[in-house]
C-alpha cells in the first residue's frame, strides 16, 4: 500500500502549457499525489482517533489545567529553543529564554504557570528548521508526513536534530522509557483540542482543503523564520500587475517584535504588582 | 502541530479582526489608524451580538466588505495569473462569486468572538503606496495575536487590499488554493464551477440552522 502511493508520488511537470508550468513551481509540490495520500490518511486518522481523544481531554480538562500542561512541556523543551536561539545569533532572544526558563521553573512552579510572559517575557518558537533557513538552506519540495503533517526536507532534518536538544529524549532514553513519545502525544493532543473548532472552519470554508493547508504551512514558516519581522507578500505588495511571487519591498516599521522591559527592571514592577489574568482564579479549587 | 495553532489563530483574527482600540506610537499615517480604529468600533458593534441570526449577520458583513475592502482589486489577484486568460464574462462571474465565498466562509466567525482586546499598534507606508496598519489581539490564555491591515488610499479614505495575520496573507492564501483548484479541475471554468457549488451548498447550510 505505502510502495503503491510512492510509485504514484511523483507527479509529472506540464511541459507544453506555460501557465501550468509557472504554477507547478510556484506549488513547489512534486509529491503532490503522494502527499495527498498521506493528508487524507492523517484526515482519516485525525477523524476517527485524535479528534475524539481532543475532544475528551478538552472537556476533561479545564482550562488552567490545560494551559499549565502547555506550560511544563514548554519549560522542559526550553534547551531545544535556546539552542536555535544561539546558533541564529539571537543573543537578546537567547537571554529571554534562559530568563524564561529561571522565572517559571521557580516561581511557575517547574513550568506550570508562565509567569514569564507577564512580566513581557513573552514566548518564542526556534527550531532547528529555522536555524537551516537562517543559514540559506531552502525549504525543498513540500512534504506531508504520516502523522506528522505538512513539513519539506529541511523542516523535517530540523525536527530530528531538535530531538538532540530535547531534555525528554534523554530522559526517556536513561530512566523512564517512552516518556518523550508520551510528551508527543500529550503535546498533539492539547493543540488538537485547541483547534477542534478551526480547523473545522477552515476545512469547510474551503474548495481545496490540501492546497489551503499547504499555504498557510509555507506562510507561516517564512514569518517564524523571520521572526514576525518582514512583511508578507500581499495584495499590496510589489507590482500588482504582474502576481508573479513578488517580494516585497521592506516596511520601514518599528519592530514587529514586542520590546520587552529587561528582568531586573520588571520584577519589582511583578512582585508590588497584584497578578493580573487566570492565575488568582486558577489557584482557586 | 504548528500548523493548528496558527490556523487558530488566523480564524480568531479574522473574526475579530474589527474591534478597535486606541492608536499606539510609530504612526507613520495616522489617519490610517484612525481609520482602522473607527471601523473597528463599528464592525464590533454590528458584527457580534450572538443573538443575531446568521442571514442578517452575512447581510452586515457584505455592508462592510462593500464599503470597506477593495474586493474587485482582491478578487483580480485571487485569480493570479489566470485573471489574464480569462474571458470577460468569466472575470465578472468571479467577482460575484469571489464576494459570496467570502462573506459566506467568513461572517460565521464572527459568533465565535468573546470579548478580546483589539488594539492598532501603528503605522507604515511602503514605497508601493501601501499603507499598512499593525494591530494585535490580545488572547487571554495564550500569546497576542498579531494581525496587519493592507490599506490603499481611495476616494472615501481607505479601503482594505489584504489582512496578514502572523504573516499569513488572506489574499495568498486564497490565491494559491484557487490555482490548485485551476490546475486539477482544467481551467477557470472549473473553478467558478467549484465556487458555484460551494456557494450554494453555504447557503442551503445557513438557511437551515
Amino acid at each position: 500500500m505505502l510502495g503503491l502511493a510512492m510509485l504514484a508520488g511523483c507527479a509529472t511537470p506540464p511541459s507544453n502549457d506555460p501557465e501550468a508550468l509557472e504554477a507547478y513551481k510556484e506549488a513547489n509540490d512534486p509529491l503532490e499525489p503522494m502527499n495527498r495520500y498521506f493528508f487524507e490518511l492523517n484526515f482519516a486518522a485525525d477523524e476517527l482517533l485524535f479528534k475524539p481523544l481532543a475532544g475528551w481531554y478538552y472537556v476533561a480538562l479545564p482550562n488552567f489545567a490545560q494551559d499549565g500542561v502547555r506550560n511544563a512541556l514548554r519549560n522542559v523543551r526550553s534547551p531545544v529553543v535556546l539552542a536555535n536561539d544561539l546558533f541564529q545569533g539571537e543573543t537578546d532572544r537567547a537571554g529571554v529564554t534562559v530568563e524564561r526558563f529561571l522565572v517559571n521553573s521557580t516561581m511557575g512552579l517547574g513550568g506550570l504557570f508562565d509567569i514569564a510572559s507577564r512580566i513581557g517575557l513573552d514566548y518564542h518558537e526556534e527550531d532547528f528548521g529555522q536555524t537551516l533557513a537562517v543559514a540559506g538552506v531552502g525549504e525543498g519540495p513540500y512534504l506531508m508526513l504520516p502523522l506528522l503533517g505538512p513539513s519539506n526536507p529541511r523542516d523535517a532534518t530540523g525536527m530530528v536534530v531538535d530531538m538532540l536538544f530535547d531534555p525528554l529524549t534523554y530522559i526517556g532514553m536513561f530512566a523512564v522509557s517512552n516518556i518523550g513519545l508520551g510528551a508527543d502525544v500529550v503535546d498533539g493532543l492539547d493543540t488538537r483540542a485547541r483547534n477542534l473548532k478551526t480547523l473545522d472552519e477552515i476545512r469547510k470554508g474551503s474548495l481545496d482543503y490540501y492546497a489551503t493547508i499547504r499555504s498557510l504551512y509555507r506562510q507561516h514558516r517564512d514569518d517564524e523564520i523571520n521572526n514576525g519581522r518582514a512583511p508578507a507578500d500581499g495584495v499590496g505588495a510589489g507590482d500588482q500587475q504582474s502576481f508573479k511571487g513578488v517580494t516585497s519591498p521592506q516596511v520601514s516599521a518599528a519592530p514587529l517584535v514586542p520590546r520587552r522591559e529587561p528582568l531586573a527592571k520588571a520584577l519589582p514592577f511583578f512582585i508590588i504588582k497584584e497578578p493580573a489574568g487566570p492565575i488568582p482564579t486558577t489557584l482557586e479549587p | 502541530m504548528i500548523v493548528m495553532r496558527m490556523i487558530r489563530t488566523i480564524l480568531f483574527a479574522v473574526a475579530l479582526a474589527f474591534v478597535a482600540a486606541p492608536a499606539g506610537a510609530a504612526d507613520a499615517n495616522p489617519a490610517a489608524a484612525v481609520f482602522m480604529q473607527s471601523l473597528g468600533s463599528r464592525a464590533i458593534a454590528e458584527m457580534t451580538d450572538p443573538t443575531l441570526p446568521q442571514p442578517e449577520r452575512q447581510a452586515r458583513f457584505r455592508t462592510l466588505l462593500d464599503e470597506h475592502f477593495d474586493v474587485p482589486t482582491i478578487a483580480k489577484f485571487t485569480l493570479g495569473r489566470y485573471w489574464r486568460t480569462a474571458t470577460d464574462e468569466q472575470r465578472t462571474e468571479f467577482r460575484k462569486l469571489f464576494e459570496d465565498f467570502i462573506v459566506q466562509s467568513y461572517s460565521t466567525r464572527f459568533a465565535e468572538y468573546h470579548g478580546e482586546a483589539f488594539q492598532v499598534t501603528g503605522s507604515a507606508a511602503d514605497e508601493s503606496g501601501i499603507t499598512v496598519v499593525h494591530s494585535k489581539i490580545d488572547m487571554p490564555s495564550s500569546e497576542d495575536i498579531r494581525v496587519d491591515w493592507h490599506l490603499r488610499a481611495a476616494d472615501s479614505g481607505f479601503v482594505i487590499v489584504d489582512i496578514v495575520v502572523e504573516g499569513v496573507s488572506m489574499a495568498v492564501t486564497q490565491r494559491s488554493e484557487f490555482a490548485s483548484v485551476i490546475q486539477s479541475r482544467g481551467g477557470v471554468a472549473g473553478l467558478l464551477e467549484a465556487l458555484r457549488a460551494k456557494n450554494a451548498q453555504s447557503a442551503d447550510s445557513s438557511t437551515a440552522e
